[in-house]
């Protein structure tokens, strides 16, 4: 744990001096919600732009040719593989925990209504998309690059598009919907071990790409 | 544990390029220089020797640690400085030494500190404003924070100028100075070898070339000059990177093939000229005077010491170089 907390540590440093950038990105999906007066909307949408800068640390490591400093550190290569996924899962959780409250403030500044329960489903929306927003992308960048998998950053707005198309279509009184959405805690649950899970796979999977790769 | 660096029979295969069975070591309080060509296979011996790349066979000790069964702890003991900078240009020194220090449990801040004053680096200076030499310079403060006993260079001193190299070759001579750390440079300026290293490992298209004091290095070798109708063809054989020209040769010949045509072939005479610091002075071997007793024309060559450069740009050159 204490491999992976420093290799986490040093995936921070390589954000820190765009804090402001993450930042912006961070805060202005705030406009969003207040357009479409719709909290999960707004999470969605600042799930998408976070999940994008998921290949900011493999960009920045491969501008300045860091791979080179990974190599002559005295870290396991799947700790440091831990390091970025905790980095990047504890970036989405604070992203997360600071979008609910400020959404929920512009959103009551406009005279909205926001209830306990929207708040929970916005939250456990917005890390299940932001799983899948990541756990797809980061095997890629380890894979290609930052450079070479460039197509990987479009999978979040591909997700985003496919939840705005999607979505309208689901049935409200649907039976399935209904009854999983019945039970809010199971479902709470269900979709918490499916991240799990689907961080779990795309670690193996990048752990093992990363001790394949040469330098 | 007398050697720092174990290397024996290291290969590995590319599509167009072999590393052959590279075999050296290097022990403990010396510098060594690791030369050849461009693609010779220098850097490819130093990412073996980091696991950066996967090894086809071999194996590799550094301070009796394997380098991939105990990587982590071999890392530990081991600093690399590569031609350019690997830290991320936005950081600052001071944040350099806060992403990187806490991988070492030696790092000493106070050391690291010291180390930025005397190379006068601004701790709030970002690395990309640092000049190519002063992020070498940061490098090497970070690898002395946490007492590296083996410093790996690559290419370091390639796209520094005069007195930034003089300068690296000063720290790399105080560095090794206690005789408990040691120094892998490699590199194709040799010059900077000449005066720095006390070993010389050489390899030559993927292949070892020489392995030893670099004394014992540059004393197998002497540069011959002759006229153009020396040239035989049990001559020409003995010869190493030969250059004709219309008014004679230049080749690099193994100092005991020289003994050798030598003792077979008439006395000689060999004329150390003025190359560098060497002293100028004539020498002659009345000990190589042939049984033959008829003039050979080594004679009437001009024979003088090799520089580590020689050596290589001759050593390097194949028969199509000179247009045979």
């Amino acid at each position: 744990m204490n491999e992976t907390l420093k290799a986490a540590r040093l995936d921070f440093a390589l954000l820190r001096p765009y804090w402001k950038t993450l930042c912006f990105i961070i805060l202005m999906p705030v406009i969003y919600t207040g357009v479409a007066r719709s909290l999960s909307a707004g999470i969605s949408f600042e799930m998408c732009m976070l999940g994008i800068t998921a290949s900011y640390t493999f960009a920045i490591s491969e501008k300045n040719g860091m791979e080179r400093l990974y190599g002559a550190l005295p870290v396991a290569r799947r700790h440091l593989v831990f390091g970025k996924y905790l980095l990047i899962c504890a970036t989405g959780l604070l992203a997360l925990g600071i979008s609910l409250v400020t959404h929920t403030a512009v959103l009551k500044a406009l005279g909205e209504t926001v209830h306990a329960w929207e708040i929970a489903v916005s939250a456990v929306l917005g890390f299940f998309v932001y799983t899948f927003y990541v756990v797809f992308q980061l095997p890629g960048y380890y894979k290609f690059g930052a450079v070479g998998g460039k197509m990987f950053q479009f999978i979040p707005v591909t997700g985003y598009l496919l939840t705005l198309i999607l979505l309208p279509r689901v049935d409200p009184n649907s039976p399935v919907l209904t009854a999983v959405l019945g039970r809010p805690g199971a479902l709470a649950g269900a979709v918490l071990l499916c991240c799990a899970a689907a961080y779990g796979i795309s670690i193996v999977v990048s752990v093992r790409i990363v001790k394949n790769k040469e330098v | 544990m007398d050697n720092v660096l174990e290397v024996k029979g290291l290969s590995r295969s590319f599509p167009g390029f072999q590393l052959k069975d590279i075999s050296f070591t290097l022990p403990k309080g010396y510098i060594m220089g690791l030369i050849g060509p461009n693609g010779s296979g220098k850097t490819t011996t130093i990412k073996l020797i980091l696991n950066m790349l996967k090894r086809d066979g071999g194996e590799v000790k550094i301070l009796g640690l394997d380098n991939i069964a105990e990587e982590k702890a071999a890392k530990a003991e081991l600093a690399v400085v590569f031609d350019s900078n690997y830290f991320c240009e936005a950081w600052t020194a001071a944040q350099t030494e806060a992403a990187v220090s806490g991988f070492y449990e030696n790092w000493d801040t106070n050391r690291f500190h010291q180390l930025l004053e005397r190379f006068r680096i601004d701790p709030a200076k970002k690395v990309k404003d640092l000049s190519r030499g002063m992020q070498m310079k940061l490098m090497l403060a970070c690898a002395f924070s946490y007492g590296a006993k083996l410093l790996i260079l690559d290419e370091p001193t390639s796209g520094l100028d005069p007195v930034s190299r003089d300068e690296l070759l000063t720290i790399l001579s105080g560095y090794i100075e206690d005789g408990e750390h040691s120094v892998l440079f490699s590199t194709h300026i040799t010059g900077d070898l000449e005066r720095a290293a006390d070993y010389i490992t050489y390899i030559n298209r993927g292949s070892l070339f020489f392995t030893g004091g670099k004394d014992e290095f540059v004393d197998s070798f002497r540069i011959v000059k002759g006229g153009p109708e020396d040239l035989t063809e049990e001559i020409k054989a003995r010869l190493i990177g030969l250059r004709t020209h219309p008014t004679g040769f230049e080749a690099l010949v193994r100092t005991e093939d020289l003994e050798r045509m030598r003792r077979t072939g008439g006395k000689a005479a060999e004329n150390r000229s003025v190359r560098g610091n060497r002293d100028s002075e004539t020498v002659r071997f009345p000990a190589y005077t042939g049984a033959l007793g008829k003039s050979s024309p080594v004679d009437s060559w001009t024979v003088e010491p090799a520089t580590i450069d020689e050596i290589v740009v001759f050593t390097s050159k194949t028969p199509d170089d000179n247009g045979e």
